[in-house]
């Protein structure tokens, strides 16, 4: 069973137990546009929550990329090196990295899927 | 829109204006901001680019054009005195509104001075189908900064030398700079001077509204600038992997003498040590310095070194025995 948080800055956990997977939000897919490029971490990087671990590039934008947990990073998902568009077409299967959380605490100061709902209706 | 306005006059490298826009981006209330400004000669690469495969780091090097990495995604470009950089900073964080909100404004402003400016599909300013005006976007969590080229005029060889369209680039995932048409305003025939261009286009935009930074605001602005330059952001430090070379290697006369360089993915040098029991008797460091950001092929190397005393460095090392072991 998993659950879904998000940050202000429209990056998603999806956690299992200890594993989170990170990616960017449906709404910040579609406001990029077609993503052509993402800059992620390496196997190991470790992050603090709120640290930038990468970059999204689409045909026409950049963004920085936030962690929404302090982790590890267990593997970064490599078929977006060949197929960035994957994060267009299913945002939240197209995970960036996953991570191994190491302080699961932070997720209580994260939104959960109504709030970040609200959130994006009142930043449009 | 609020111009934003430096009180001081002193020439600043090109990452104080892209931390300007951070700057302005994260701690000036809601609102449409825009400021211009103009560098020395420089090359700024996409924030995804290699700048090994896009840049000519020799060429930049031997003329003095500094070579520096933005934030926001798109291919490299060549700036200098004659272009005329506009910085546009909007709340909200949809590109494609904001892009439109800009480039019309960009488009409209030319077509006032008698310009039949256009805008592409790629959010770039034409006239008669070349290029003027080139955008780039970083979308931050809430706000949107736009900045982009005019060319008021250019050097074409110098522009064309300084990007390097090579074959590698095809093999690379990195992203890729669009080779385009270009043209100037002075080819428009524009009436204005630069000067007078840039302070038409001011008004144009925000009709006298304006705030100046203050001293503490530039000292916060220099304290982002100072993350530009990190070799870990400038040479990448995800999207290319690095190699390391060791090479070792006893030299009559000079002593033994190790080198380990390490690589980036496009073939930059990213570091470069020099190891062993040579005498030292100059600064080792001048010649490691001085490597950093060529590529790593034979002539790029000699080409970088081709001033630099070896022998008044380290004893009895003759320049070839040098290349020899870097190469």
């Amino acid at each position: 069973m998993s659950k879904i948080y998000y940050l202000p800055s429209h990056e998603y956990i999806k956690v299992e137990g200890e594993t989170g997977y990170i990616g960017v939000s449906e709404y910040a897919a579609k406001e990029l546009g077609a993503v052509t490029y993402v800059d992620m971490p390496e196997e190991g990087d470790e992050f603090a929550a709120g640290d930038e671990f990468g970059a999204i590039e689409s045909r026409k934008a950049a963004s920085d990329l936030f962690t929404p947990v302090s982790g590890v990073v267990l593997e970064i998902n490599a078929e977006l090196e060949d197929d960035p568009k994957l994060i267009n077409n299913a945002p939240l299967e197209a995970w960036i990295i996953k991570v191994r959380i190491t302080n699961p605490e932070e997720l209580d100061s994260l939104m959960e899927e109504e709030e970040y709902a609200k959130f994006c209706e009142t930043h449009k | 829109m609020i111009e934003v306005r430096l009180s001081e006059e002193h020439q600043r490298r090109l990452p104080f204006f892209l931390a300007m826009e951070e700057w302005v981006a994260k701690n000036l209330p809601t609102d449409d901001y825009i400021f211009s400004w103009r560098v020395n000669p420089t090359v700024i690469c996409g924030r995804n680019q290699d700048i090994s495969l896009e840049v000519n780091l020799p060429y930049c090097r031997s003329e003095g054009i500094d070579v520096v990495r933005r934030r926001s995604g798109g291919g490299c470009v060549y700036a200098d005195m004659n272009n005329y950089m506009f910085s546009f900073i909007a709340p909200g964080s949809d590109v494609e509104q904001n892009y439109i909100r800009y480039t019309n404004a960009c488009a409209s402003m030319l077509q006032s001075l008698g310009i039949d400016a256009t805008v592409s599909g790629r959010n770039d300013i034409l006239i008669g189908g070349a290029k003027v005006a080139g955008n780039a976007f970083y979308r931050l969590s809430d706000r949107s900064i736009i900045h982009g080229t005019m060319l008021y005029d250019f050097d074409p060889v110098r522009m064309s030398c300084a990007i390097t369209p090579s074959k590698a680039k095809l093999e690379s995932k990195a992203v890729k700079s669009v080779d385009m048409r270009v043209t100037s305003l002075k080819e428009q025939n524009i009436a204005l001077s630069l000067e007078e261009f840039g302070a038409y286009a001011m008004e144009y935009f925000c009709s006298g509204n304006s705030l100046t930074l203050t001293d503490n605001n530039i000292l916060e602005i220099e304290d982002i600038e100072r993350g530009y330059y990190a070799p870990a952001f400038l040479y990448g430090r995800r999207h290319t992997k690095h190699e390391t070379i060791k090479r070792n290697k006893r030299i009559d006369g000079v002593g033994d003498f190790q080198v380990e360089l390490t690589l980036a993915d496009g073939g930059c040098i990213t570091n470069v040590e020099f190891r062993g029991d040579f005498f030292e008797m100059g600064d080792v460091k001048m010649i490691e310095s001085v490597l950093i950001g060529v590529s790593y092929d034979r002539s790029a190397i000699e080409k970088a070194l081709q001033y630099i005393d070896i022998s008044a460095i380290i004893r009895n090392l003759e320049r070839h025995q040098l290349y020899d072991i870097l190469i």
